[in-house]
């Protein structure tokens, strides 16, 4: 050869097929993508310990060590005393399945292979793992709704979402972790079925829909997005026999299977969540036998029997779905429910969905820090979406749509958002970048071209499609700085150990959580029964092992109602509840904000709507004026019920902060009202290094004639 | 516990070699010095023993008994000759008549003849002798024990002569036994001496003092020691420990416990030495890291200061695990295929401990052989045991053994010989290979095959016009290269002048030319066969190709005019510079079309 023309590496890329550069770059891409989901998700391990995250995997945790060691059947018939007490739980009947199965699968298949990893650590990396596949999965879902390059954008994207980090960090082990991508996968398979109209592909949706309802009670969005994508069709007179055939299969094999999971039941059939499913089901075979008539007849003949038809089906519908819901046979709308639609209703009527943070409506700021570039290309992405209407975009419109208005309503449902966020947002920054970057001076052909003339209709082409160029690309770096600060500083603290800066900048670590639950763990009688608020519930009895009254997935309420009573009164129910040890958070030492005084309202309000704790009111809580405080200035029931005296407790005579009196709590900045008491029906048994967790022994009968 | 330390007892007679002796009736205690120091939570006797041989034959050893009141706390016991301070043989034995008792049978360096003295230090370590009294303290209260032992040396011989120091604490003593001639000075209380007292003569001894100092045992414990023969060796410790001493009575008060620091008889910290060479020490327990603990590094050890997640009061428990790395060059020895593994039983967990029951276990690479076990005391082994972990197919053997009643004097080395084949190392990696090359392999059949049943033709025709691509570009490259080998002849024939050779040279080229162009023109039709818009392209280079070729055409006819001095310097200079421009110009289209193809 005359000349060598590049670098080897180069040449050598360049002398590949195109096909072959292509396959090349896409599996880089993607495998790159893969790994930084997982790898961007361990800022905690790093940082801290290979530890289970919060409260509610503790229970997942739990469930998924007795799944791997005793075997699905034992699981399955699981009766679970340590948690509900007096009632116990029935675990293999109140739970979601699919996550422990998950993890206690590749756990078995790792051991079988003799890599000997513990179920802890499957269970931390979990989360991380699934992240991985549904990078890949979010490639192939937007491939099937538009090509592979937004394909590539979106994989990429999604990959390091702040949205969806923010429930899949290493350590945070809980159903969400692996429904994201069981809910892309379900889609994905569900676009195929509706492009190909063939059963295998609807019947491996069912699959994918069958492991998605296993694992997460979101599956409701989904069976109700997916009739609303084909009344959507019906509607828009798209509606032809691939998707008759695909619809058919994945709800009549999607609700069988679905039924399987013990938790779930019947309800696919009776409760009024799944009943657009199953009309919408209804309306295609309507839908398909009025063409097969409308092919077979005249037109005014067919036009009487519609209308009489409609009449008839519409009258009967409606009067045995008013039947079924006066028997009772549909079951009630949830709470839950109804306040997705109507997000004051649960604050108004249920005390107990109130008091969850995840609970309330989205923030406009969080939208922003979760979401960031793709709240402003998720539009984008629709204009493209619209400009060429398919079937598979119909969809993908319906999911951004809802999953917007569902995640300003609830914040958890952010999750949701993130993936359709992620995927239209790709084919926004894909289409921009596609049409800009063919309009820029290529070098290569400049010589050919340069004796054409510049087109007069579109001045300083090149220049404008180079701008656009940098700021998409600085946009994008924007974006995946603003991400990794997220997932660092938000998102990657285990919360079960508290870390603060000291005053010489050093990283002060409260284990204080640990400290409290291994004591109890330690020394209390292995039958003791402990009562605390219920975020606590699962984190005892993983950690401590002992027995809890209320956890959670709440069932007993009225305990709360002696928290929120004199000790005299709260005596009594804890004796009526058996309870050995009362375990409180106490943050007036340390500044710990989210300790059990700030929650107390809600305990109040819990403990008062039952009807053995009617004889709390909200109001005797509040100063004349209204306020809740614990000062001197603060109501003297507040100062005398149980919940004050645990949390203060000898903490009158303690100096936290220079320049203060004793017994100031730093929480809520006041010296306390009440200092000088003693308990008479506990004991301190223990109290934590930075006082975060008190524990206190219920006293004994006192011995007759004593 | 009491239970307990009898099963361990009765153990520990079954496994060893019951020896049977009988009492020497020539031997006289003459004098005896014995210290009962009680200033920790152990007690610990040092007795002088000068043994007199009042018969007429030389003994070789003599027996040590223990006094009954004691026997079932025994831990240890060791005994050193006076004069050159050497250790001693001592092992457990029984004498017939007395089977009630415990005995130790010390065998003497050299044997002491009739009518000689000779003095053996002999030192007895026993745990959970001493009991708290009160069993049950408030926080800000202090701790007081009592010791039950036996005023007397308890021997099978007569002793002449014995006086007793017991060590206390504190000054701080409640109360003590007085049998008189005693006196209590500062820290010590000493009984004697007593004069000419019988065989196994027992009077009471009651010591009931203030002792704060950390009643801390280990429950029980087992210890992991996984040996790699890649350098490493793997230590974890599994620690259940208890606080021993009176149990807390009422509340804890965390608020009392910081600011009047009381709560003497707690325990907040402990120091445990590792081995020098320990490497990414862990301190965990079941539900995580332990962040409290400082780490020091020193000339002979690594100290590890282990804070418990809570300070331990009397009765209260906890568990952890603190594991670590050694390099084997210290610890595993051989010599071709013989192993040697020395390492200590026990290690070090704090100053003055107890362990109630130990579990050591040695998990060997895979392939070990031949295992044998030399230790200095006596431990029961259980049957060796399979562990499975990373790349493992047969297993590891794991040797197992047990031991009770361990104190710090049990801190020594044993020794596991076995044999391994070297070459066995490499077969965990060799595995790792196989199973990548199998997933290659399988990769590369699945995608070079073709396992569909239908017949995709578009696909298949692409795939063909691909490889003629590939051929026709090939081709063509070779073919550049040719271009290059015109050019050289030239130069050659226009400096040698050699025409005969020229002619020859060009032929060759030439040949070699028209069979590569020949072989194009076919692939060209094959594509158009395939209805490839390539075959245009491919088209279009043979036409470059030949304009080319006729460049240089010109330039051979021009350089032989020149040689041959019918063209000018300057004429044939200014057609070379024509050619070659014309020559450079094609050659870039016909890249550009070849990358394009």
């Amino acid at each position: 050869m005359r000349k060598s023309q590049g670098t080897w590496g180069l040449q050598w890329l360049l002398r590949m097929s195109t096909e072959k550069q292509d396959t090349l770059l896409k599996m880089v891409i993607l495998s790159v993508a893969a790994i930084l989901a997982f790898s961007t998700r361990l800022f905690s391990v790093l940082r801290f310990e290979s530890v289970i995250h919060e409260f509610d995997p503790y229970f997942n945790y739990r469930t998924t060590r007795f799944l791997a060691e005793e075997g699905f059947y034992n699981f399955h018939n699981w009766f679970d005393d340590r948690a509900w007490y007096p009632l116990g739980r029935i675990i293999g009947g109140t739970i979601y399945p699919g996550l422990m199965v998950t993890s206690a699968f590749i756990y078995h298949v790792m051991n079988y292979f003799h890599l000997t990893i513990d179920v802890r650590n499957v269970c931390v990396f979990l989360a991380p793992l699934f992240s991985s596949f549904t990078t890949l999965v979010t490639f192939y879902f937007t491939r099937e709704l538009k090509d592979a390059s937004a394909g590539l954008v979106a994989a990429a994207m999604l990959s390091i979402v702040p949205g969806y980090i923010s429930r899949s960090v290493a350590g945070s082990y809980d159903n969400e972790g692996i429904a994201i991508f069981c809910m892309l996968l379900t889609y994905t398979l569900w676009i195929k079925a509706v492009k190909t109209g063939s059963i295998f592909w609807g019947s491996l949706c069912a699959l994918a829909y069958f492991y998605m309802v296993s694992s997460w009670g979101g599956y409701v969005f989904l069976i109700n997005l997916i009739p609303l994508h084909v009344l959507m069709l019906m509607f828009t007179g798209r509606f032809s026999h691939r998707i008759y055939v695909a619809y058919s299969t994945v709800y009549c094999l999607g609700t069988i299977l679905s039924m399987q999971i013990s938790f779930v039941g019947f309800q696919p059939v009776q409760s009024s969540e799944h009943m657009a499913a199953l009309g919408v089901f209804g309306l295609c075979q309507i839908h398909a036998f009025v063409d097969y008539l409308r092919s077979k007849m005249s037109s005014d003949h067919f036009n009487i029997l519609f209308r009489s038809l409609v009449l008839l089906v519409g009258s009967i519908a409606f009067g045995a779905a008013a039947v079924a819901t006066a028997l009772g046979k549909i079951a009630p709308w949830t709470g839950r429910f109804y306040s997705l639609l109507d997000p004051s209703y649960a604050k108004n009527n249920i005390p107990i969905i109130a008091s969850v943070s995840e609970h309330q409506p989205t923030t406009w700021s969080s939208f922003y820090f979760d979401l960031q570039l793709l709240m402003f290309l998720f539009p984008v992405g629709l204009y493209y979406c619209f400009q060429k209407l398919t079937d598979a975009n119909i969809f993908i419109i319906m999911y951004g749509v809802t999953s917007i208005y569902f995640a300003g309503v609830m914040v958890r449902l952010m999750l949701v958002l993130a993936p359709v966020m992620c995927v239209l947002g790709g084919i926004g920054m894909s289409a921009v970048l596609t049409t800009y970057m063919k309009n820029l001076d290529n070098p290569l052909k400049k010589e050919k071209k340069a004796a054409k003339k510049i087109e007069s209709n579109y001045p300083l082409k090149n220049e404008i499609a180079t701008c656009v160029v940098i700021m998409m690309t600085a946009f994008l770096m924007f974006y995946t700085y603003h991400c990794t600060w997220v997932t660092s500083e938000a998102y990657s603290s285990p919360s079960i150990v508290l870390s603060a800066r000291g005053g010489d900048g050093s990283r002060i670590i409260f284990d204080d959580f640990r400290e409290a639950y291994y004591w109890l763990r330690h020394n209390t009688p292995e039958d003791a029964k402990v009562m605390s608020w219920w975020d606590y519930g699962y984190q005892i009895t993983a950690m401590a092992n002992r027995t809890i009254l209320v956890d959670n997935n709440t069932w007993n309420k009225w305990m709360y109602s002696a928290m929120a009573s004199p000790e005299e009164k709260a005596y009594e129910i804890m004796r009526e509840l058996d309870v050995g040890y009362v375990l409180v958070i106490f943050g007036g030492l340390t500044g710990y904000s989210s300790d059990d005084i700030n929650k107390f309202l809600w305990m109040v309000r819990i403990g008062g709507s039952t009807d053995r704790g009617s004889h709390i009111k909200e109001w005797d809580y509040y100063t004349p004026q209204g306020e809740f405080r614990v000062d001197k200035e603060g109501s003297p029931t507040l100062l005398n019920c149980l919940m004050y005296k645990m949390c203060y407790y000898r903490f009158g005579s303690v100096y936290t902060e220079g320049g203060k009196p004793t017994g100031y709590d730093r929480v809520r900045n006041t010296e306390i009202g009440n200092k000088d008491f003693e308990l008479d029906v506990l004991e301190e048994a223990y109290t934590t290094e930075h006082w975060l967790v008190r524990i206190y022994k219920v006293k004994d009968l006192d011995n007759r004639g004593a | 516990m009491k239970s307990l330390i009898v099963i361990c007892v009765l153990m520990h007679l079954a496994f060893c070699k019951t020896n049977t002796d009988a009492i020497d009736k020539n031997i006289v205690n003459a004098k005896i010095e014995r210290k009962i120091d009680i200033s920790s939570h152990l007690v610990k006797t040092s007795t002088s023993v000068t043994l007199e041989n009042k018969g007429t034959s030389s003994v070789r050893s003599f027996l040590f008994s223990i006094e009954p009141l004691l026997k079932n706390s025994i831990a240890y016991v060791g005994a050193t000759s006076k004069d050159d301070k050497e250790k001693l043989d001592v092992s457990p034995t029984t004498v017939s008549g007395h089977s009630d008792k415990t005995f130790y049978r010390v065998t003497l360096r050299s044997a002491l003849d009739a009518g000689k003295t000779t003095i053996v230090d002999v030192e007895a370590i026993f745990s959970h002798v001493l009991r708290p009294y009160p069993s049950e303290i408030a926080q800000a209260e202090k701790q007081l024990v009592v010791l039950e032992a036996n005023l007397y040396f308890y021997s099978p011989y007569p002793t002449t002569s014995q006086t007793t120091t017991v060590i206390t604490t504190s000054s701080n003593v409640e109360s003590y036994t007085k049998t008189k001639p005693v006196s209590q000075s500062d820290t010590s209380i000493i009984y004697g001496p007593y004069e000419d007292k019988a065989a196994f003569s027992e009077a009471p001894l009651k010591v009931h003092e203030e002792n704060n100092s950390p009643f801390l045992t280990v429950t029980s414990m087992e210890r992991v020691v996984e040996v790699s023969h890649w350098g490493n060796i793997a230590v974890e410790e599994h620690i259940d420990m208890t606080h021993t001493g009176a149990s807390l009575k009422g509340s804890f008060s965390r608020f009392d416990y910081q600011r009047q620091q009381d709560g003497m008889a707690s325990i907040k910290t402990f120091k445990t030495s590792l081995p020098a060479s320990a490497r990414d020490v862990y301190y965990r327990d079941e539900i995580g890291n332990i962040s409290t603990s400082h780490m020091r590094e020193m000339d002979e050890s690594v100290e590890v200061e282990l804070r418990p997640r809570f300070p331990l009061f009397g009765g209260w428990k906890t568990r952890y695990f603190l594991g670590y790395n050694v390099p084997s060059y210290e610890y595993l020895f051989f010599k071709d295929d013989h192993y040697a593994l020395k390492l200590r039983f026990i290690d070090h967990i704090y100053d003055d401990m107890v362990v109630d029951k130990m579990q050591l276990r040695i998990i060997l690479p895979e392939g070990v052989k031949n295992i044998e076990l030399k230790i200095p005391f006596d431990v029961k082994r259980q049957g060796d045991q399979v562990h499975y972990t990373y790349l493992d197919t047969l297993g590891r053997p794991v040797v197992v053994l047990n031991k009770n009643n361990l104190v710090e004097q049990h801190i020594q080395d044993f020794e596991l010989h076995y044999t391994f084949q070297r070459l066995l190392l490499l077969q965990e990696p060799l595995l790792v290979v196989g199973a990548f090359y199998l997933l290659f392999l399988v990769v590369i059949i699945y995608v070079r095959l073709d396992f569909a049943i239908t017949k995709d033709e578009a696909k298949e025709s692409r795939m063909r016009v691909a490889g003629f691509i590939d051929e026709v570009q090939n081709a063509h490259d070779r073919r550049s290269a040719l271009y290059q080998s015109y050019d050289d002849a030239i130069n050659k024939f226009k400096s040698n002048k050699d025409a005969a050779a020229f002619s020859a040279g060009r032929k060759k080229i030439d040949a070699d030319y028209k069979q590569l162009t020949q072989q194009i023109q076919n692939i060209q039709a094959q594509l158009k066969a395939e209805g490839a818009e390539a075959s245009e392209k491919v088209a279009e280079l043979q036409r470059l190709d030949s304009l080319y070729k006729e460049q240089i055409g010109l330039a051979i006819m021009s350089a032989e005019k020149l040689v041959s001095g019918k063209m000018g310097r300057q004429q044939y200079l200014d057609a070379e510079a024509a050619t070659s421009s014309k020559c450079d110009d094609t050659y870039k289209k016909m890249e550009s079309l070849r990358s394009t193809l």
